[in-house]
């Protein structure tokens, strides 16, 4: 891992076209603007290991999935958590 | 309403997701199979070994209010103008009490390009296991 000391309103670019630019530093935590191309996705950390969980746990094979599809089925109308 | 099913051609060809999906970022490329025993869910298949599979549903289907409101960074991503429709695909997770639908972090694509984008930053009000009832 690359480690830089940055002070408020220094940045870091990384590759063609991405920087990151220390906006705030607070006391226990940092706010970062990330400037990118449009094709570049740029998301935290927490919330990409989230849905990355969600993924995982819904993958299964096409046999799997048609026997769920036609276990729900019939009862399409949903309730909330 | 235009559902998921009726908005791909017969004959499209693979959703080309350029970043993968998280988890399975090394699968870009899925093909949706639909079939009257699958409706109203619809199934997403990577191509390649060990792709993954899922179920998916457009998720106007499961809540009526569903805002499909795309940011104008994500849209630039399918490479689709503002007025194009796009597809919305919600992933179904099955669990022992049934399924629940990923409605935090939906599928978006466009039928025309056949690119897909997971919007990773959606609409807190919804969660990532919104239960389908049984």
């Amino acid at each position: 891992m690359l480690v830089f000391t940055r002070k408020l309103d220094e940045a870091i670019v990384i590759g063609d076209g991405v920087e990151v630019r220390v906006l705030r530093v607070g006391r226990d935590s940092v706010r970062l603007g990330v400037t990118a191309p449009m094709q570049v996705a740029v998301h935290r950390r927490e919330v990409y290991d989230q849905i990355k969980a969600a993924n995982l746990a819904a993958a299964a094979d096409p046999e799997a999935l048609g026997r769920l599809a036609a276990r729900l089925r019939p009862r399409s109308p949903v309730e909330s958590r | 309403m235009t559902t998921a099913t009726q908005s791909f051609p017969p004959d499209a060809g693979a959703i080309t997701f350029a970043d993968g999906l998280p988890g399975f970022e090394a699968c870009r490329h899925y093909v949706v199979m639909a079939s009257p025993a699958l409706e109203p869910f619809l199934c997403l298949q990577g191509l390649g070994d060990g792709a993954p599979s899922f179920l998916a549903i457009d998720p106007r289907l499961v809540v009526d209010s569903y805002p499909c409101a795309i940011r104008p960074t994500d849209r630039s991503r399918l490479d689709t103008p503002a007025d194009r429709p796009l597809v919305w695909l919600a992933i179904v997770s099955p669990n022992a009490e049934g399924a629940t639908v990923n409605l935090r972090a939906p599928l978006v694509i466009n039928p025309e390009t056949m690119r897909g984008v997971q919007l990773l930053d959606g609409d807190d009000a919804y969660p990532l296991d919104y239960r389908l009832q049984k």
